[in-house]
């Protein structure tokens, strides 16, 4: 199929593993696919101290349970993004470890502790969700249906982000300072998570042509800001004065003033060069280098000296 | 006799009741609470979601025991998140710490504790005491799958030069500490005579080695052959005296809760980034 005809014929769940795509196809979608397993990958990265940190059983049963359901994302993701055929698993994974692959700024930045966890498990959570809900019309039809699931499970984990926002955000006065405190400190990144305006963006315009995204980026940031700005409010949290976010009513429009953030930092993060991403790959190269052994061990046993003498039963 | 429930325990009979809970409860929420560890750090993601699974199992069966606590007037908070870590009564196994990148590590205990929870839960289906008898089933129905889980990788690490060799150091490391698993509490004595749990430690430890020893041993390992009395190390969990890892990971998983709870957050806590040594 040529460039052309795709971009004629792209619609939801249009293509896939029996269609001959045309390498730029499969190159964005790759891309695309690739960046959305690495983020659930090192998403639970950053959740997973707070299974150890969570203050109740139910907490931490839950928290386990998300990351767990991150990790399968990822297994999900990175194989709907294998059958594009223009990497494996194993190489995604590597690229990962090495620093070479990308993923959501806002995993970029370790929680430093549970009142940042609903920065997260709702705010950016729920950024993802209107992002996601969007890609269940992707053209590449194994990552629509990866999104499908993804998108079910996600629905639990931005529930049970709310409640932990709720429980700190009816607790003590301190508590409340220090929810505040967070939001401030995460509020930025949050609005960054859409990246830079439309224009701005380098590969918006082919994946919109082709039918791999189906919503822009301005729109995204603005669904999201229609539906979250007013429950911030309801926790009693106070959006900071810079960035300035003003709202048009008569368009129902949030305007995010765009030179109030630091798009220097967002690069470098985007890049995998702010010290804090840099040392959450870290952490990914040096937990995958220390299991290397198990994967060498039953990839190509060394069975040297190994007979199980007494294996009679 | 059946013992239907709280009220109809003297007090003998109730101190048996809880000794016997707070053993099984206090196992798997420290056992899960470690395998919590190995979340987005396994050698595969795959395995990532076994040892998530499990963890949930784990921590599924601690709330089954401690739910049956709670009918003695106990709650959460104090039978785990202010309770002293002194009054923690599992065996030292499974508060041991994990090396970065050790997968023979979790793999063994888990062999080790599953293999061991399903004796004494067995043995808890003849309970005196109703409500435990009745739970037995849901423990048990899980663990299947973590024995499995346990079988396979302990057969496919020991086909490996490497491998086995990890094994077997990991069995070296941890063999004394599952003899504490079979470790008596002081209330042994009536544990047993009451019928809360009909068969004793002393029976469950010999029919455990009768398990494990063959069975490690045809994958190659050695397994050490001394008496418990040698080999039992100085704490013995069951009794209250813990290992050094312990007081750590006390500190770790409360650390919200008191964060929460306090006016200011208590000093000398470690950073959360730092909590649960990440490599």
């Amino acid at each position: 199929m040529d460039l052309e005809t795709v971009k004629e014929q792209s619609g939801p769940r249009e293509f896939g593993p029996a269609d001959e795509m045309p390498r730029e196809y499969r190159e964005a979608a790759t891309r695309m696919i690739q960046f959305h397993a690495n983020s659930e990958i090192m998403g639970a990265y950053i959740e997973r101290p707070f299974i150890r940190q969570a203050p109740s059983l139910d907490r931490k049963l839950a928290v386990s349970a998300q990351v767990q359901d991150e990790v399968g994302h990822g297994q999900l993701l990175y194989r709907a993004a294998e059958e594009l055929g223009i990497k494996t698993r194993e190489e995604m994974l590597d690229e990962l470890a090495s620093g070479e692959g990308k993923f959501l700024n806002c995993f970029h930045y370790p929680l430093d502790d549970w009142y940042e966890l609903p920065m997260i498990m709702f705010f950016v959570d729920g950024a993802a969700m209107r992002r996601q809900a969007t890609l269940k019309r992707t053209s590449w039809e194994p990552y629509a249906h990866a999104i499908d699931k993804i998108c079910f499970e996600e629905g639990f984990h931005i529930k049970h982000g709310e409640d932990i926002l709720r429980t700190i955000a009816t607790g003590s006065r301190r508590d409340r300072q220090r929810l505040q405190e967070a939001f401030e400190k995460w509020w930025p990144r949050i609005l960054q998570f859409f990246g830079p305006t439309d224009d701005d963006s380098t590969h918006g315009g082919f994946a919109t042509d082709v039918g791999l995204k189906t919503m822009s980026n301005d729109d995204l940031r603005n669904a999201f800001l229609n539906a979250y700005v007013p429950k911030a409010e309801k926790y009693g949290l106070e959006l900071p004065e810079y960035p300035r976010v003003e709202y048009h009513a008569d368009d129902d429009y949030y305007e995010v003033y765009e030179e109030d953030l630091d798009w220097e930092e967002f690069f470098t993060v985007a890049k995998n060069e702010h010290p804090t991403g840099a040392g959450q790959i870290d952490k990914r190269r040096r937990t995958q280098k220390a299991v290397e052994w198990v994967r060498d061990a039953i990839e190509s046993p060394d069975t040297t000296g190994v007979s199980p003498a007494a294996a009679d039963d | 006799m059946t013992l239907e429930g709280p009220g109809d325990l003297d007090d003998r009979e109730r101190a048996a009741v809880e000794a016997e809970l707070r053993c099984l409860g206090d196992d798997e929420f420290v056992t899960a609470e470690r395998y919590t560890e190995w979340q987005v750090r396994g050698p595969t993601l795959e395995s990532d979601i076994a040892v998530a699974n499990i963890a949930q199992d784990e921590l599924g069966h601690a709330r089954l025991w401690y739910d049956l606590l709670e009918g003695f007037g106990h709650d959460q908070v104090d039978l785990i998140w202010e309770r002293d870590p002194a009054e923690f009564r599992h065996a030292t196994l499974v508060e041991r710490p994990y090396e970065a990148g050790d997968w023979a590590d979790p793999v063994l205990r888990g062999y080790l504790y599953d293999t061991y929870e399903r004796l004494r839960v067995e043995a808890l289906s003849e309970s005196a005491y109703a409500p435990i008898a009745d739970r037995v089933e849901k423990a048990l129905g899980e663990e299947e799958y973590h024995r499995e889980h346990a079988h396979n990788w302990l057969e496919r690490l020991c086909e490996d030069a490497e491998g086995r060799r990890r094994v077997q150091a990991a069995l070296d490391r941890l063999f004394p500490h599952a003899l504490t698993l079979f470790a008596p509490t002081d209330r042994e004595e009536a544990v047993v005579d009451t019928g809360v749990r009909p068969v004793p430690l002393s029976e469950l430890r010999r029919e455990w080695r009768n398990v494990v020893t063959p069975f490690l041993g045809s994958l190659g390992l050695e397994v050490p052959v001394a008496d418990h009395a040698e080999l039992l190390p100085a704490a013995r969990g069951r009794d209250g005296d813990h290992t050094d890892a312990w007081e750590s990971l006390y500190n770790e998983f409360t650390f919200t809760y008191e964060q929460l709870g306090r006016e200011s957050a208590p000093a000398l806590m470690p950073e959360p980034g730092e909590a649960d040594a990440d490599v």
